[in-house]
């Protein structure tokens, strides 16, 4: 080519291009790449039908809720690295956020969302119901609870306590958002033990009217979902004293906001402030000083007060009519557990995606280092976690049935399930956020990646709808007292899983061959195992302190210990049984094979428990056999990790810049746009 | 330096400019409708040209007043009545395999939209990088009203459109100028088509694939050019309102109740438009297009392939050759669809259309591997 064209191009070039921009050098130079996971992963099995088994119920109704999310403004897409990611703004002041959630809330009642959430029933309803909780809970625990507090708490208390009347004048309403409910169960000085709450209500049998009143500063109510900006309406819980008589704990339906939003007369309300998490959601405290409410506001379904002020009941047992005052916490507890499961799965998804494109340390020098998840140490740390969430999504899908085909059988048997599942779902939350948060190391503290601040989002989780430790301890509490049940009336065990404490107990077998370890029936054999000694030895020292004259409650706070063991003990067991009977639904194939694996891996790392070595329920040498099998099950299921998290169907908009592009999402040209 | 590497007759041609690489589709009778030795050719220029170190940018453009009308139907058509159904089949493999290579490039591709672009003319261009639209630009999907559905990766981009326009322009074959395509990102740029050669000059210049680089040349010859008070894009909430509901036929009332609010010609005929698509037609698209937002682009490819594999066999409904009919032979513009109304078109039918073809030695859409480049960001989502 000749000079003078050289010469041209050259000048044109200065002329009409603009400088190189001062990234040029940078993306020209190939330090380090990002490269897709699917790229180099492969998918082993049907991603697609893996989500359905996962999922269980409503996939096309879930992925509508999260295209309606994705096409909205309201929902705050942000693009990174050429991918839009959606999350509320969580630098936005406490009253912004509460806004926001309120926004969203109207935009999803437009499109219909809620239809038939409150004026619709049966199973199928329920279940539709559960979906959209869980879709809207993935994007922000904040909408989830606001709408949780107002369907749930507040339309399940008229639902389950009110009667037709209620239903007729209170539902659609509801359902409708004509008016915004709330529930105002604890106070400052009364949190689980709702028998001991100190609001009272009396009836004014002159005018027909119950008065509500909050006697003292503990009685304020305290931590209301909604009462702080928006509940126009509120279930109050409180004392009912008719006639100088304690009736005990009853519910009725109590105005607090007019139409326009003002605070209606005798009412107080305070809000409850910043929280860690949470803060698209108004926790308020409200005073009531003789408030005045209709007769008909009493929500009647269990106990009713006559116009002349007599009280009827049809339950005389006032422990009966408490329980069955708390049916609508079933409910929520439910939806917390399933809802803990869905966070470890975003906090997983994006884990395992950046472990598969983050590298670091070369093992020889002018080697490229080395992929995250190809270290054993890390496989370690995540894969057991993984197991465990696939384990607790076939968990939470029993669960949910359990409680759509409820009948008064089975309330029983739904209580210390969904209270032994919540506590078990939300602890094992935290935890798995935690690994999360640390495996993604620095990145896992920014906010835009999810992981971290999805922690301080669901911390409140363990305590909510029933402290942890509590309900686990009722759970240990209803095992024992199936036990005395079984003695008492020299019976077969039946019910709440414990049908095997009625064949003979399983023997370990004294050297553990990695066969014998990865069999179902073996890992079943050694969960139940361990639920059934603890069980025999709860009684056991329970009995042992009645005899020295404590009392039964005394004795079991005295075994607290023995108490949480037996408790996750039940929880392991019951998780595992649920796995088993989802694996059995599967025609032979990729799929179920990997899920084997997965179970051997869930149902070994509940084996690795200190109880088993604590109780002598395995031999130090077999410990350390379930401990080998564990390594090389992480190594097994490493190349499937990729499918596994992406069989967890959550959309690339719901998860976070490090799941994908980090390096462009951080790059130069990012912060200038 | 510009050489061109083609004849006259040749129905893609090639020129070559320094680090640039011409293709204009060379039609015009036909509206440089898509035939399948064209889609082979561009094909085979692309896989070429990547490959090229000396290639950095390839730009496309239309000769004449369109710059592609879609697909060549009535070449489909003939094949299925000569060859049976696979063969009108192969026309979209082929075509859809582009539009993945397109989507997945790692060279920057120009479109230049300065005349009509429907159907697999979209195909052709909003998968690439820059999409540069004139005034003369007209865009459409109208694939409902011949008893199709917005495929060529349709499922990808209008799902990606603000809110719920997509669903709207999916349905309804609504067509948009070319401010409206700026508006809502179908296109890249507004260059006034006086400005095309000057930015065609300038584009021969270049010699980086950087598409910083190539945005801000196209930048200096670009205009904002403003939306008229009428246009479609200004009644985004009643769009979304309506769209983004459920089913076709909630779509349908709720177009009604804005209807009874308020007398509004645009609304009365956005009605009329679906009443008169294809139902099966209308089902499917909404379905796609819903479960293509959640999917990458090669996935929606890889289900339209499905979808279009069942619409052309016509095991469900017929409504293709019924449309090419009204539409294209006839002319009588009176379609007889079957199943004639949309609560007859049951999910379960719309799900067959979202399952793999059953027998006749049918295999999914095998879509080339692309790991070979390390894909830029952009290649993940464009729109």
């Amino acid at each position: 080519m000749d000079r003078a064209f050289q010469r041209t191009r050259i000048l044109t070039n200065h002329l009409l291009l603009p400088p190189p921009a001062q990234t040029a050098c940078l993306t020209s130079n190939d330090c380090l790449n990002y490269s897709p996971p699917e790229l180099s992963e492969k998918y082993a099995f049907d991603v697609n039908e893996m989500r359905r088994l996962m999922d269980g119920h409503d996939v096309e109704e879930r992925d509508r809720l999260f295209g309606l999310i994705i096409q909205s403004k309201l929902f705050n897409p942000r693009v990174r690295g050429g991918k839009v990611f959606v999350s509320p703004d969580y630098n936005q002041s406490m009253e912004q956020q509460r806004e926001m959630t309120w926004k969203r809330i109207e935009y999803l009642l437009e499109r219909g969302v809620f239809r038939g959430w409150m004026t619709g029933e049966g199973e199928e309803m329920e279940m539709k119901r559960f979906a959209c909780f869980e879709v809207l809970g993935i994007f922000d625990h904040s909408i989830s609870i606001k709408l949780g507090v107002h369907f749930f708490l507040w339309g399940g208390a008229i639902q389950f306590f009110g009667t037709k009347h209620h239903h007729d004048k209170w539902l659609r309403d509801t359902e409708n958002y004509m008016i915004k409910g709330c529930f105002s169960m604890t106070e400052l000085g009364h949190g689980s033990n709702v028998r001991g709450i100190e609001t009272v209500t009396t009836y004014d049998s002159n005018t027909g009217e119950f008065i509500i009143n909050t006697p003292c500063e503990s009685a304020q109510k305290y931590w209301i979902g909604g009462a702080a900006k928006h509940a126009t309406h509120t279930i109050v819980f409180s004392q009912l004293n008719i006639n100088g008589t304690n009736e005990g704990v009853h519910a009725l339906i109590a105005q607090i906001r007019d139409a326009d939003g003002n605070v209606c007369p005798n009412i107080r309300i305070a809000d409850c402030g910043h929280k860690i998490g949470l803060n698209g959601v108004d926790n308020g405290r409200i005073w009531f000083d003789n408030v005045r409410v209709p007769r008909e506001n009493l929500l009647n379904s269990v106990a009713d007060v006559s116009p002349d002020g007599k009280y009827l009941s049809s339950i005389k047992d006032p422990d009966q009519r408490f329980a069955a005052f708390l049916s609508p916490l079933t409910a929520g507890r439910v939806n917390i557990a399933v809802n803990a499961v869905y966070q470890s799965k975003v906090g997983l998804s994006i884990t395992v995606r950046y472990a598969l494109t983050r590298r670091a340390f070369a093992l020889k020098a002018n080697e490229p280092e080395v992929l995250l998840l190809d270290y054993p140490s890390h496989q370690r740390r995540l894969l057991p976690l993984l197991a465990k969430i696939y384990a607790m999504s076939f968990g939470a899908n029993y669960l949910k049935m359990l409680y759509v085909k409820r009948t008064p059988q089975s309330n029983k048997t739904i209580h210390v399930v969904s209270s032994s599942f919540k506590a078990t779902f939300t602890w094992s939350n935290m935890q798995i956020l935690q690994e999360c948060r640390e495996a993604c190391g620095g990145q896992g503290l920014k906010t835009e990646n999810r992981v971290g601040h999805l922690k301080a989002e669901h911390d409140v989780q363990s305590t909510f709808e029933g402290d942890n430790n509590i309900l686990m301890q009722q759970v240990s509490k209803a095992l024992f007292a199936e036990y005395m049940a079984a003695q008492k009336r020299n019976k077969v065990f039946k019910g709440l899983g414990l049908e095997h404490m009625n064949k003979p107990c399983p023997v370990i077998p004294s050297q553990l061959t990695s066969t014998t370890l990865r069999s179902s029936q073996f890992q079943m054999d050694a969960l139940c195992l361990r639920e059934r000694e603890l069980l025999n030895r709860f009684v056991a020292d329970v009995s042992q302190c009645q005899a020295r004259g404590e009392s039964k409650e005394h004795a079991f706070n005295t075994n607290y210990q023995l108490a949480e063991d037996l408790g996750k003990a039940f929880s392991d067991q019951a998780i595992f049984q649920t796995f088993v009977d989802a694996e059995a639904t599967l025609a032979a194939g990729s799929l179920k094979d990997v899920l084997g694996m997965v179970r051997s891996l869930y149902a070994l790392t509940c084996l690795e428990d200190v109880t088993y070595l604590r109780y002598g329920y395995l031999s130090v040498d077999n410990a350390a056999a379930v401990r080998r099998e564990i390594t090389k099950l992480c190594s097994e299921l490493r190349p499937h990790a990729l499918a596994l998290v992406s069989s967890f169907g959550i959309p690339d908009a719901f998860l976070s810049p490090i799941a994908f592009n980090w390096i462009d999402a951080n790059s130069w040209t990012s912060v200038q746009h | 330096m510009a050489s061109s590497v083609s004849s006259q007759h040749d129905q893609i041609l090639v020129e070559v400019n320094s680090s640039a690489r011409i293709l204009t589709l060379n039609r015009p009778k036909q509206l440089n409708a898509l035939s399948l030795q064209m889609i082979c050719r561009m094909l085979e220029l692309f896989i070429a040209y990547e490959e090229d170190p000396n290639v950095k940018l390839v730009i496309l453009k239309g000769k004449g007043r369109a710059f592609c009308t879609g697909g060549d139907v009535a070449a489909v058509v003939h094949d299925i009545r000569t060859g049976g159904w696979r063969a009108g089949a192969n026309h979209f493999m082929k075509g859809y395999t582009l539009n993945y290579l397109m989507a997945t490039y790692s060279k920057p591709q120009v479109s230049i939209l300065n005349g009509i672009v429907m159907g697999g003319g979209n195909g052709a261009s909003m998968h690439g990088r820059f999409r540069v639209a004139t005034e003369n630009a007209l865009f459409a999907m109208p694939e409902t009203a011949v008893g199709l559905f917005p495929d060529v990766g349709a499922s990808y981009f209008f799902s990606r459109l603000p809110g719920f326009f997509g669903e709207y322009l999916g349905l309804t074959g609504a067509r948009l100028g070319g401010a409206e395509m700026l508006a809502c990102g179908l296109a890249t740029h507004f260059v006034p088509s006086a400005k095309l050669s000057m930015l065609e000059a300038a584009l021969y210049a270049v010699d980086s694939s950087d598409p910083e680089i190539i945005s801000s040349i196209i930048d200096q010859y670009s205009e904002q050019p403003s939306l008229k008070e009428q246009s479609v894009y200004n009644r985004l909430d009643v769009i979304d309102r309506c769209f983004s509901q459920k089913t076709v036929e909630e779509i349908l009332s709720a177009l009604e109740r804005e209807a009874v609010n308020g007398r509004d010609r645009w609304i009365s005929a956005t009605i009329q438009t679906l009443k008169k698509s294809s139902p099966t037609s209308l089902k499917i698209s909404l379905r796609s297009i819903r479960v293509g937002r959640l999917q990458g682009v090669g996935p929606c490819l890889v289900r339209e392939y499905r979808m279009v594999c069942h619409v052309l066999r016509g095991e469900f409904s017929k409504d293709f050759l019924e449309g090419y009919r009204a539409i294209l032979v006839d002319k009588d513009k009176n379609p007889k669809w079957e199943p004639s109304k949309l609560e007859l078109v049951t999910d379960t039918t719309v799900d067959r259309y979202f399952a793999k073809v059953i027998g006749e030695d049918w295999d999914d859409l095998k879509l080339p591997v692309r790991s070979k480049f390390n894909l830029p960001p952009y290649v993940i989502a464009k729109l």
